[in-house]
C-alpha cells in the first residue's frame, strides 16, 4: 500500500479554549503537535488572558477577532462555549483540521504507549473509506490487513474521507443521564481498529477528537444548535452532535468516507454529571426528534459541493423540524447565515 | 464471574462439517463437552469419521441426507462445507454454534484461552442497535454503555439473529489476495462486537458463527456449491447477505467482532481460485441485487420473506447465469424441506441425550 505524504503545512490543529490555563494541556501535546500550526480560540465568554506555554507555531483568535469578522452581519451565529472552535475552521486555510476538546490529553495504547492522536487522524483521513460494503476486519487500508473474502473488488478502491471520529478513555463521552446513574464508569477498553461507518447510517458524532478534510467537507462543520441553556460541559451541549449528522449527511451525499475508532485521547475528569443532569436535559429530549429527521433527510442532485448540501438541510430543518420547535426554526437560520459567512470570509 | 453451568447447555447445538477427522475437538473439550454435537460428514460416506470420547453427538453422512430428504436432498451441497447448512435443519435447538473443523482455541491478548462459545452467546443473548451507530460499539458489553446523542427511544435495541466471529492468523482473504499475500496473519485482537448497521451487507463467514434458529434458521441455506456446481467458497457469503436483508426487513441484528478464533490452516490458493472464479464476477451483480431488494410488508415470516426473495433471485439474476434459476429453485426447496422437519406447533426442545 503506498504512503501517502502529507506536508506538515496542510494541517492546522484547532483548539477551542474554554478554560484559561492551556499550559498542562499544551505540554501534554506538545510531542505531537509542535510540528505543526496551531489556532486557539478563546471562549469569548472567558475573560482576561489565555496561557498558553511558548515554542509553538499559533494563532490566538479572540472576540475582538470574531466581532471583526462577523461583525453585527449576524445574530445568530454564536462562538460561545465549545463552539468557539467554529471561529478556527473559519480562519483555517489549511486542507486538514484536526480538533480536541482541551481537557483531552494523549492516551496510552495497549502496549503502555503513547497514542499521536494527530497522526493517527491524518492517517484516517488520507486513506480511501469503504461506505459501502461493511469489512469484517475493520479499515482494509491498515497495515496487517485487507479486504475479507465476498468483499466486492469494484468497491475496493475506496472513496476519500471526510471526517475522523475518535474515541475516548477514562471519562467516555456519554450524556449526562447516564455518567450520572453510573458515577463511576470510566472507558478503559482499547478497541484497536478503524472502521467506515456505513453510507446512510447515522452516528452521534462527538466533536471532543475529531478531525476532517476542510477542502471537502468544511462549511458543513458549523455552529448551529444551541441549547437553551447551554453550558460549558459537553454534557449540556448537543452542538456537535448536530454538526456530527449535518456533516454524515453531507459525506453520504458527496459520496464520502466518515472513519470512527482510533485515535483515543484520555479524557479528564471535569464537572458533575449529575449537577449537569440537574440543569437541563433537553438536549437528551431533543434528538429524539433531530435523528429520525437526519436518517430519512436526502439532498437534491444539484448539491455538489458541502455548500450546497447545508444550505439544502438548513431548508429542510426549517420546513419538517422549525414548525415544531423555535429552536430549529433558529437552527436552520443560523446555517444559512454560517454559509454566507463562509464564502465572504474565503473571497478575502 | 463465569456461571460453572455452562449457558443454554439444552438449547445449543453445535454444527461441524467435516471430511477429515474431529482431533480438533480435543482442544475445544472444556468448552464444548456440554453441547450436542451434529456432524455432517461431506465426501465419501463410507469413511469412519472418528468423534473423540465423551461427546453427545449425531452424524450424517451423504447416505443419511439422501434418506432423511428423498428427493429434495439435491438442495444440500455435496463436497463442500456447505452441507453443514443440513444441520441446521435437523436441529431441534434454538440456537446453532457452527465451526470449521480447522479452527482452534485462540489467546486474548492477555494469553487467556478464549471460549468462543461463550461470547457468541453473550452477543446472541443482547440486544443489537441496527438503527443508529454507537462509537463506542456494543453499548450492552460490561464496560460500556450508549454514547451522548443516542435516542432514548433506540436505547432498547432489537433481538439479535446472528453472531459472527472473527479469526486470528489465517484471515478470511480470497483467492486473489491470499495469492498476492500468502504470508499475511491478522495478529490484531479486536476487542469489540459491533451490529451491523442496518441497509448495509457485509461478508458472511460460516467459520466460527452462530444464530437463532427461531429468529432465522430457515434462511440460513448456504446454497448450492461443489460437486456438479460452477462455483465454490460463496456458500456463506450467499447465506449472509439473504439473512441481512431478511433482518434488516424483519427489525432483527447481526452482530460481528468478537470472539475469534484461531484458523490454523491456509487452503490452497490456486484450488480456491478455481471455486471463486466465477464468484468473483457474479458477486459485482449479486451486490446491487441485494442493495436494492425491498420485501412486500406481508413478508411477516422468515420462510415468506426468502420464498419471496427466491423468486426475485430468479427473475433478476436469472439472466446472469442459468445457475441462478437452479438456485432460485434448491432456495424454495430447502424451505418446504425445512418447514417438513420442522413443522411448526411441534414441540422443538429436546434435552441433550434424550431417547426418543
Amino acid at each position: 500500500m503506498s504512503q501517502v505524504i502529507i506536508q506538515d503545512d496542510e494541517v492546522d490543529i484547532v483548539i477551542g479554549a474554554i478554560q484559561s490555563d492551556l499550559t498542562s494541556f499544551m505540554e501534554a501535546w506538545r510531542p505531537m503537535f509542535s510540528r505543526f500550526h496551531l489556532i486557539i480560540v478563546q471562549d469569548p465568554d472567558l475573560n482576561g488572558e489565555l496561557k498558553i506555554p511558548g515554542g509553538f507555531n499559533l494563532n490566538l483568535y479572540t472576540k475582538s477577532d470574531m466581532d471583526k469578522v462577523v461583525g453585527s452581519s449576524s445574530s445568530t451565529i454564536s462562538f460561545s462555549g465549545y463552539s468557539c472552535r467554529y471561529f478556527g475552521y473559519l480562519m483555517s486555510r489549511k486542507k486538514y483540521i484536526i480538533s480536541i476538546d482541551d481537557d483531552c490529553i494523549p492516551a496510552k495504547d495497549s502496549k503502555g504507549e503513547l497514542v499521536d492522536a494527530v497522526a493517527q487522524h491524518i492517517t484516517n483521513l488520507t486513506t480511501p473509506a469503504t461506505p459501502f460494503f461493511f469489512n469484517t476486519l475493520y479499515d482494509p487500508f491498515c497495515k496487517g490487513t485487507d479486504f475479507v473474502r465476498g468483499y466486492p473488488f469494484s468497491l475496493r478502491n475506496g472513496v476519500e474521507c471526510g471526517l475522523s471520529c475518535g474515541l475516548w478513555l477514562n471519562l467516555a463521552d456519554y450524556d449526562a443521564p447516564t455518567q450520572a446513574l453510573k458515577p463511576n464508569a470510566r472507558n478503559s477498553r482499547y478497541v484497536d481498529a478503524v472502521l467506515t461507518v456505513p453510507s446512510r447510517t447515522m452516528l452521534p458524532l462527538s466533536g471532543i477528537n475529531i478531525a476532517f478534510n476542510n477542502e471537502l467537507v468544511g462549511p458543513a462543520l458549523l455552529p448551529a444548535f444551541r441549547l437553551t441553556k447551554e453550558g460549558k460541559f459537553r454534557w449540556e451541549t448537543v452542538e456537535d452532535i448536530w454538526t456530527g449528522m449535518c456533516a454524515k449527511v453531507v459525506c453520504d451525499h458527496l459520496k464520502l468516507g466518515v472513519k470512527s475508532g482510533l485515535p483515543y485521547v484520555w479524557r479528564q475528569e471535569r464537572g458533575s454529571a449529575v449537577e449537569s443532569l440537574k440543569k437541563e436535559w433537553e438536549g437528551v429530549q431533543l434528538m429524539e426528534e433531530v435523528v429520525p429527521f437526519f436518517q430519512s433527510v436526502r439532498l437534491s442532485e444539484a448539491a455538489v459541493t458541502a455548500e450546497d448540501c447545508v444550505a439544502e438541510i438548513a431548508a429542510s430543518v426549517k420546513e419538517q423540524l422549525g414548525r415544531s420547535n423555535p429552536m430549529f426554526a433558529r437552527a436552520a437560520e443560523t446555517m444559512v447565515e454560517w454559509i454566507k459567512l463562509w464564502k465572504q470570509v474565503r473571497s478575502q | 464471574m463465569a456461571a460453572s453451568t455452562p449457558l443454554l447447555k439444552d438449547e445449543l447445538d453445535i454444527v461441524i462439517p467435516t471430511i477429515r477427522n474431529l482431533d480438533f475437538l480435543e482442544m475445544w473439550r472444556p468448552f464444548f463437552q456440554p453441547y450436542h454435537l451434529i456432524i455432517v460428514q461431506d465426501g465419501d460416506p463410507s469413511k469412519t469419521i472418528k468423534v473423540p470420547d465423551g461427546f453427545d453427538y449425531e452424524l450424517y453422512n451423504r447416505n443419511d441426507i439422501n434418506k432423511i430428504l428423498g428427493p429434495k436432498a439435491n438442495c444440500i451441497s455435496f463436497k463442500d462445507s456447505a452441507c453443514r447448512c443440513f444441520g441446521y435443519m435437523v436441529s431441534k435447538k434454538k440456537y446453532i454454534f457452527t465451526i470449521d473443523d480447522d479452527c482452534f482455541v485462540a489467546k486474548d491478548p492477555s494469553g487467556k484461552e478464549i471460549n468462543a462459545l461463550a461470547q457468541h452467546i453473550k452477543n446472541l443473548l443482547c440486544p443489537s442497535t441496527p438503527f443508529f451507530f454507537n462509537t463506542l460499539y456494543d453499548p450492552f458489553r460490561e464496560g460500556t454503555d450508549f454514547v451522548r446523542g443516542y435516542p432514548f427511544s433506540l436505547r432498547e435495541g432489537v433481538p439479535t439473529a446472528v453472531s459472527h466471529g472473527l479469526w486470528l492468523n489465517i484471515p478470511d482473504y480470497d483467492a486473489p489476495t491470499q495469492l498476492v499475500k500468502p504470508r499475511e496473519r491478522n495478529t490484531r485482537y479486536v476487542d469489540a462486537v459491533m451490529t451491523i448497521p442496518k441497509g448495509t451487507l457485509f461478508p458472511m463467514c460460516g467459520m466460527n458463527l452462530a444464530f437463532d434458529r427461531e429468529l432465522i434458521g430457515p434462511a440460513m441455506y448456504f446454497g448450492l456449491m461443489g460437486d456438479g456446481q460452477p462455483i465454490g467458497r460463496y456458500d456463506d457469503m450467499w447465506a449472509g447477505w439473504c439473512i441481512k436483508v431478511i433482518c434488516d426487513h424483519l427489525g432483527l441484528g447481526v452482530k460481528t467482532g468478537l470472539p475469534y478464533i484461531w484458523h490454523s490452516k491456509a487452503s490452497n490458493p490456486f484450488v480456491n481460485l478455481k471455486k471463486e472464479y466465477k464468484g468473483i464476477y457474479w458477486q459485482e451483480e449479486l451486490i446491487p441485487f441485494f442493495q436494492s431488494v425491498t420485501l412486500p410488508k406481508d413478508c411477516t415470516t422468515v420462510q415468506k420473506c426468502y420464498v419471496e426473495l427466491s423468486k426475485q433471485v430468479k427473475a433478476k439474476l436469472g439472466k446472469v447465469d442459468d445457475y441462478f434459476n437452479k438456485l432460485a429453485d434448491a432456495m424454495v426447496t430447502w424451505i418446504d424441506a425445512w418447514d417438513e422437519l420442522n413443522p411448526s406447533g411441534a414441540s422443538a426442545k429436546l434435552p441433550n441425550g434424550a431417547a426418543k
